[in-house]
């Protein structure tokens, strides 16, 4: 079970998280929903050091650390448990698809060359991106080099994979595949936590969602309490907006 | 027509070559030192610009100013007439100290501060994403660096590394005027005892123009076949 | 031995007598290479036959040669040749008549067209395609598009290439004290024939040339800032 609790965060004194709580069982999906500037981001980050937290903190398994006060060797155990998978990709410019999934493995976890290898090539299969192996991040597509990211994540064998936005970042045509492959990622019952703008994808893969707004947790609940009944007017007015525009691409 | 007189000759040209080119080596070792020294220094220098204390920055930035500002003849001087002074007050004797010991510091020292804000730059040009993804993956600070950050600035700074390069080589030309015996110094000692220099300044001039274009087709070379996008 | 203050006083006073030297040592190469560099970029910009070979050539060749090669090659050429072309032309001045000031002006100015030359040429190639095609679709002339469209857009890629050339102009400027040209580096260390503190001397130099590049860097940064400051308000 991965339990956060109380993370505070501001930036020049403006606060953007006030006190965000979460418990996530293993195997849950869950997903974060929000307005921009809702701190959901942020908080993704504070889970994964890549923003230091003023206050709170995470409890992976039985180990809990200070996410403000967490030693070097904390952050390191906790980044080591987790994985990131970014809105805009970050794959290793310098490395080939293949040893950008290598990279976490050998160097961070020491794996043999040999047994990484195996590994990152079977996960390669599983995106689907087999003969892109040998390509620089440069040479593909942003749905690709998602995919990519994606396999580099699951490859680490993660207590919990952090999806900052997946999709957002790329053109419209090629959003479906790299869903497709987050929907295998959670049918194989990974842990998951999943800041995205795809309602509908939220609501058919998560079986917790949670929305966010103005650095509060608004309201939290199944997929079917949250976009059936929701019970906070802020949650009913950002849905609403949403839901319309969704539908908007299928007329 | 091989007269003494004569202000160019092709037999002098040819006679010279074999006295000048064993001291090409010399001219060589200067560009060696000044490039190891120098990438090691600059490195140091570049990362402590990034992230070392505020107070070591304005002495940095001094040092950098200088060592940019002023003229590389000048420099060699300065470390010429004034290391042995410095060391003098640390209790170490330099006076007898080869001259050429003093040109490898003072072009080390040079390129130091030009490296370091060519790496810095570089290593300020990489996208913060390619650390941040680095840390995610479980990576170490330090790995992350050696890894992913500094193999990206490393190529992002080659063409700049290069101009600096043939600058460096360009700038080995004036050790002699302290009395270094490099192919420049030997040039000068033979024009001194034949009473022609021209030729052997001729082909020296024929070395460094070769050399500069070959340099410059090498790292041009170098960074299309390191491209990774 | 140790570094004496008034010896150091001395020489920076001797140095900076000798100051107006180095300005015509670095003010008229830097002149002629902004009329003949820019002049070349064109040049080679429009491929003018014959000519942009020949200038392309000759920057190879220049860029390749260091300062203080070109400047004991073009000193033992003048002293052995002057005396000649002179009479030839019954000019009735020999090259003991002339001050050897301007070998080292040639010298640097030659430096000074082959780098900036390819400055602008480098800041030209920066200007995207699309714009010549676009400001000559809207009826611009080709003079018209050059000037009001391609080259503000050249200046703020040019002009740190531009200061870094005089920057270099001013510190290779020293070099020709290799030919016995009396200069700030030459004048700061007279006194030093007397009393031997060359330190004090060179490091006065050093304070000199210093000043000189940093009040250079300063201007050409007021000028960069203002270009952007503007390009923001356009924005």
């Amino acid at each position: 079970m991965i339990e956060i609790k109380d993370v505070q965060k501001s930036f020049n004194g403006q606060s953007v998280l006030k006190k965000v709580s979460l418990q996530v069982e293993d195997g849950d999906v869950v997903a974060v929903l929000g307005p921009s500037g809702s701190g959901k981001t942020t908080f993704l980050r504070c889970i994964n050091f890549l923003e230091h937290a003023d206050a709170g903190e995470l409890s992976i398994g039985p180990k809990t650390v200070d996410l403000n006060r967490a030693s070097k060797r904390e952050i390191l155990a906790v980044r080591r448990k987790t994985a990131f998978v970014f809105q805009n990709y970050n794959l290793f410019n310098n490395k080939t698809v293949l040893e950008n999934i290598m990279e976490g493995l050998v160097t961070a976890r020491k794996v043999p060359v040999k047994a990484a290898r195996e590994k990152a090539e079977e996960s390669l299969v599983w995106v689907g991106l087999k003969e892109k192996r040998d390509a620089y991040p440069a040479q593909l597509s942003g749905g690709q080099q998602q995919r990519v990211g994606i396999a580099r994540a699951v490859v680490l064998e993660p207590e919990v994979i952090l999806f900052d936005e997946p999709t957002s970042a790329m053109d419209p045509e090629l959003v479906g595949e790299t869903l497709e492959v987050i929907r295998k990622v959670a049918h194989r019952g990974i842990t998951m936590i999943i800041v995205t703008h795809e309602m509908s994808f939220a609501r058919e893969i998560a079986n917790k969602v949670v929305f966010m707004d103005g650095g509060v947790v608004v309201e939290e609940g199944t997929p079917e309490e949250i976009f059936g009944h929701p019970k906070e007017e802020r949650t009913k007015k950002f849905l609403s907006r949403f839901i319309n525009a969704e539908s908007m691409y299928y007329i | 027509m091989n007269g003494v007189g004569e202000f160019f000759s092709w037999s002098r040209f040819v006679d010279d070559i074999p006295r000048l080119l064993p001291y090409l080596p010399v001219t060589l070792g200067i560009v060696a030192y000044a490039i190891i020294l120098g990438v090691f220094l600059g490195m140091v220098i570049a990362l402590l610009r990034i992230h070392g204390q505020w107070f070591f920055q304005p002495f940095l930035r001094l040092y950098i100013s200088f060592m940019r500002g002023t003229p590389m003849l000048v420099q060699i001087l300065i470390v010429f007439y004034g290391l042995p002074i410095v060391l003098q007050a640390l209790g170490i004797e330099a006076n007898r100290w080869d001259k050429i010991v003093f040109v490898y510091i003072a072009f080390a020292l040079n390129e130091g501060a030009f490296l370091s804000e060519i790496f810095r730059s570089s290593i300020l040009s990489v996208p913060t994403g390619q650390m941040e993804a680095a840390l995610s993956v479980g990576l170490t600070r330090w790995q992350a660096y050696r890894r992913i950050v500094l193999p990206q600035a490393i190529r992002i700074a080659l063409p700049s590394f290069g101009t600096d390069f043939i600058a460096l080589f360009h700038g080995t030309s004036l050790a002699f005027l302290i009395g270094v015996v490099d192919i420049m110094g030997r040039a000068k000692t033979l024009g001194a005892s034949t009473k022609h220099a021209l030729e052997a300044y001729l082909f020296i001039a024929l070395l460094f123009i070769v050399a500069s274009a070959l340099l410059r087709l090498l790292f041009h070379f170098l960074d299309r076949k390191l491209s990774y996008t | 031995m140790e570094f004496n203050a008034v010896y150091f006083w001395e020489s920076l006073q001797s140095g900076l007598t000798y100051l107006p030297r180095t300005m015509e040592l670095t003010g008229i190469p830097i002149l002629c290479g902004f009329v003949f560099g820019i002049l070349f970029a064109v040049v080679r910009v429009y491929k003018v036959s014959f000519f942009s070979p020949l200038i392309a050539v000759f920057v190879v060749i220049y860029q390749g040669l260091p300062t203080v090669v070109a400047l004991l090659i073009f000193n033992l050429m003048f002293m052995a040749n002057f005396n000649a072309v002179s009479s030839s032309l019954s000019l009735g001045i020999t090259a003991a008549q002339i001050d050897n000031i301007w070998i080292g002006i040639v010298v640097l100015s030659l430096q000074a067209i082959c780098n900036i030359e390819e400055a602008f040429r480098g800041a030209f190639y920066s200007v995207d395609n699309g714009q010549h095609a676009a400001a000559l679709s809207v009826g611009l002339t080709e003079v018209q598009t050059l000037r009001r469209i391609i080259l503000p857009q050249m200046l703020p890629v040019a002009l740190p290439m531009v200061t870094n050339n005089i920057v270099g102009i001013i510190k290779n400027s020293s070099i020709v004290v290799a030919i016995g040209i009396t200069e700030v580096l030459a004048g700061a260390s007279i006194p030093a024939s007397k009393t031997y503190s060359f330190l004090e001397s060179y490091i006065a130099a050093a304070l000199i040339y210093w000043v000189l590049t940093a009040c250079v860097e300063y201007t050409f940064r007021r000028i960069e800032l203002r270009g952007r400051k503007y390009r923001r308000q356009l924005a």
